[in-house]
């Protein structure tokens, strides 16, 4: 396991999963400095061979873990787990008790949305892009029958 | 119009607070995702149940949110109440919303996200307890104000030194008054030159320093 010097700024990942691994993989493969933090260990498999990061096993809901996985230092923090209510509480505390700039979080349900406003928290919404990126196909499709 | 409370998630709590809330005259109306537990909770009568997830938006919709007054979480996960009252409050402008929490250091963090009332029950369990192991002459503690003011029962045993002395001859720590006096059925407010009897028991409410207190009221000579 390699640490990192104190001044260089990193990217801490919460949640190991498809999206949250294979984030981690491309940051590391561009040569930025990763912690990824999930609370089940198996899900670090999905981290590639030559992932140069460190990782983190534990709940991040837990002020503790942020604080192992070096919130303080942490330049962006994106939030993907697979459970919405989780994202946002740990996108919160991120804004709220670690005044982070940068908060990037993943929403499934876009109804509750609202719970993010005030915040300045990026939000992805899997759903919206998957319709809009469809669309984008129907309509290529139609143009080429045309 | 009666007060309409809402109340998300749990079992036994939820089971337990609409009894006692119904009892009270107010409309409640329960969510659970538990299908079994909302059976169980139907059995309730003039109780509300909706079966559902709390944090999706058209369940609470479908339990009339824009009618609710106070809107209480009980869901054992901390993220799942949070979700829950910031809903509440953002998006249907809810006047109360009150959670539970397991862990104790977000308690401020709660609060900052504007939910009303949070409640630890750790926090209170752990008061409770301790106060209990240290003073075993107290019927019952009850912790106020998140734990700042206690409200203390204290019987007086017969063979006690303060028997028979007023009030104000009794030299209390300042942080604690006598509130209340209950004399067999009667409760009567004490003033300076009321006498203690044996078997009072005596309400206290105190910021701090009740031990002390209760050691000077229920000391033998």
């Amino acid at each position: 396991m390699r640490i990192f010097s104190s001044e260089k700024m990193y990217t801490l990942i919460i949640g190991s999963g498809r999206l949250g691994a294979s984030l981690a993989n491309d940051l590391s493969e561009q040569g930025g400095n990763v912690i990824v933090v999930d609370r089940d260990k198996s899900s670090f498999r999905k981290l590639s061979p030559s992932f140069g990061g460190l990782t983190v096993i534990g709940d991040a809901t837990n002020l503790t873990i942020l604080n192992e996985a070096q919130i303080k230092k942490a330049e962006v923090v994106i939030v993907v787990t697979n459970d919405d209510n989780v994202n946002i509480m740990i996108s919160q505390m991120a804004k709220e008790l670690f005044k982070k700039n940068k908060v990037i979080s993943r929403l499934y349900d876009p109804d509750r949305k609202s719970v993010y406003d005030g915040f300045d928290i990026d939000l992805i919404y899997p759903a919206i892009l998957s319709v809009n990126e469809i669309n984008r196909l129907l309509k290529k499709e139609n143009k080429e029958e045309v | 119009m009666k007060k309409h409370i809402l109340l998300i998630g749990g079992f036994n709590k939820t089971q337990a607070l609409s009894n006692s809330l119904l009892k009270k005259g107010y409309q409640v109306t329960v969510i659970n995702k538990d299908y079994h537990d909302c059976q169980k909770l139907a059995e309730i009568s003039r109780l509300n149940v909706i079966f559902g997830d709390g944090t999706k938006p058209f369940i609470l919709e479908e339990a009339k949110i824009h009618t609710v007054d106070i809107a209480i979480a009980l869901t054992q996960k901390d993220e799942i109440n949070l979700v829950i009252c910031e809903l509440c409050k953002k998006k249907f402008n809810v006047k109360k919303a009150v959670t539970l929490i397991e862990d104790p250091k977000k308690i401020e963090f709660f609060y900052k996200m504007g939910v009303d009332s949070v409640v630890s029950a750790i926090n209170a369990i752990t008061n409770i307890i301790e106060q209990q192991a240290l003073l075993d002459d107290i019927t019952t503690v009850i912790p106020v104000g998140e734990g700042r003011i206690s409200i203390t029962e204290v019987p007086i045993p017969e063979n006690a030194r303060t028997v028979g002395k007023k009030l104000l001859e009794i030299d209390l720590p300042k942080e604690v008054i006598i509130g209340c006096i209950i004399r067999d059925e009667e409760s009567l407010v004490p003033r300076g030159d009321t006498r203690i009897k044996a078997n009072d028991e005596l309400i206290l409410i105190s910021s701090d320093k009740q031990e002390k207190a209760i050691r000077l009221l229920t000391g033998e000579d």
